[in-house]
């Protein structure tokens, strides 16, 4: 094996590398977001009292849990202009990120209301809370200790999987793993200083989850 | 304009065979080195336990697809010899699942009780022994029921294959919408497709979490 591991040859590329991570980040941080508020739009759907809407939003998650991500963002970037639509690949890989990510955050949230006893939502009413201070001191603080865990392994999923952007021709870290290494015959180093990147962000995500998780919930007591 | 997509079934039926081949031998590859990881997780040696935790550390933080491409185009520069992107797509699926399966059977192996390990060691029985007789029939009802999800995972992932150029389902709808007037039905049938494989999948693991949760004795000990 002739073939010597050396950083130095990718330095012209790192530069492009900043740009390719500044796009990953604010892909997957936009992706949590918007994916973050539908899911919380199904979740809140599947607990509606009209059967056909806790249908729908049903068959939107298991729809979205059990097809390939790298299709529906084929879909939308390429069904996108035959209905008119014009997309950039960034806002092509948002929606299909998003509407994937969504289908998660529901199960999430739905899972997290689901945990919060009927006589919660009673014991509120009966003190005579409105529906915004019932939500907002009892359910909230509630459903929020329960999805606090997953949430935070499905915002490292979004990171993680804003790499397939890659596919619909965005530039970010995977498509620079995958220029430079082909151009500069650099795969070992690409691929160890792409790795780096992705696991810095994830990391960085589950230490800070870690981090305010600790501050939030040491006061209260932890063997409910 | 108008094509007659239903020729194309046949071609995607098969097509969807091949993706379930890549799959389950991905994921048999990633349930055994599931296995082994996570005996290393729960060994006695500080060493073997540090190492299989930052293996599963590592694929659990870097995506599927720059593993894919790495197990592609990096490791023929080791090997000294081309990978088929059959071979490099199975790599990196398995790599990837053996990460996942590791947690799983790690949970799994953790779920068995104290006491089990104690009445082992009193009859005398070794550790390989008391793994496979006691502790790993237990570990398989809390075992399977996300193993399913991580098969589902892994066949979902199985797409990227199509990125190092393996024809798979994804790939197969790609070239049919490339040789058609490129419209989306190829798109739209290739979304119905993994649907309808993998909803199939995990409405049978919903069957076997009912099974298995249903208060029967783990299998093997019936």
């Amino acid at each position: 094996m002739d073939y010597t591991f050396t950083l130095r040859t990718i330095y012209p590329y790192l530069g492009e590398l900043r740009e390719a991570a500044a796009l990953t980040l604010a892909l997957s941080v936009l992706a949590i977001v918007i994916s973050l508020a539908i899911g919380t739009g199904i979740a809140v759907l599947r607990r509606s009292p009209s059967r056909p809407l806790r249908l729908l939003a049903g068959a939107y998650v298991e729809v979205m849990r059990n097809t390939p991500l790298l299709v529906i963002l084929y879909i939308v970037y390429f069904a996108g202009p035959s209905i008119g639509l014009r997309l950039s690949s960034f806002q092509a890989a948002l929606i299909g990120l998003s509407l994937n990510s969504a289908g998660y955050m529901a199960e999430i949230l739905r899972a997290g209301l689901a945990a919060v006893p009927a006589g919660q939502f009673e014991a509120a009413r009966s003190l005579g809370l409105s529906g915004v201070q019932m939500f907002r001191l009892v359910v909230f603080p509630q459903v929020f200790r329960t999805i606090y865990a997953p949430l935070g392994n499905q915002f490292i999923t979004v990171i993680l999987a804003s790499s397939l952007a890659s596919a619909v021709a965005v530039d970010e870290v995977a498509s620079w793993m995958e220029t430079v290494g082909s151009t500069s015959f650099r795969f070992f180093e690409t691929f160890l200083v792409a790795a780096c990147v992705y696991l810095v962000l994830c990391q960085a995500v589950n230490l800070v989850r870690i981090g305010i998780g600790r501050a939030l919930f040491r006061s209260e007591a932890m063997g409910r | 304009m108008s094509t007659d997509w239903l020729s194309y079934l046949p071609l995607m039926l098969r097509a969807a065979g091949t993706t379930l081949w890549l799959s389950w031998l991905a994921m048999l590859l990633g349930v055994v080195g599931g296995v082994a990881l996570a005996l290393m997780r729960t060994s006695r040696w500080r060493g073997l336990r540090i190492a299989a935790l930052i293996y599963t550390e590592f694929f659990r933080s870097i995506p599927i697809l720059i593993v894919m491409f790495f197990s592609y185009f990096g490791v023929p520069l080791f090997l000294g010899r081309d990978l088929s992107p059959f071979a490099a797509a199975t790599l990196a699926l398995a790599l990837h699942a053996s990460a996942s399966m590791s947690e799983v059977v790690r949970a799994g192996i953790e779920s068995v009780g104290r006491g089990q390990w104690e009445a082992a060691q009193a009859f005398g029985l070794r550790y390989w022994l008391t793994m496979r007789l006691i502790i790993l029939p237990q570990a398989a009802r809390v075992i399977v029921p996300p193993s399913v999800g991580v098969f589902i995972t892994v066949l979902k992932e199985s797409t990227l294959a199509s990125i190092i150029g393996y024809i798979e389902l994804t790939k197969t709808g790609l070239l049919i919408r490339e040789s058609t007037d490129g419209g989306f039905v190829p798109l739209l049938a290739l979304a119905v497709m993994y649907f309808a494989i993998n909803y199939s999948i995990s409405l049978g693991g919903r069957f076997l979490e009912h099974r298995f949760h249903a208060g029967r004795p783990a299998p093997g000990l019936a």
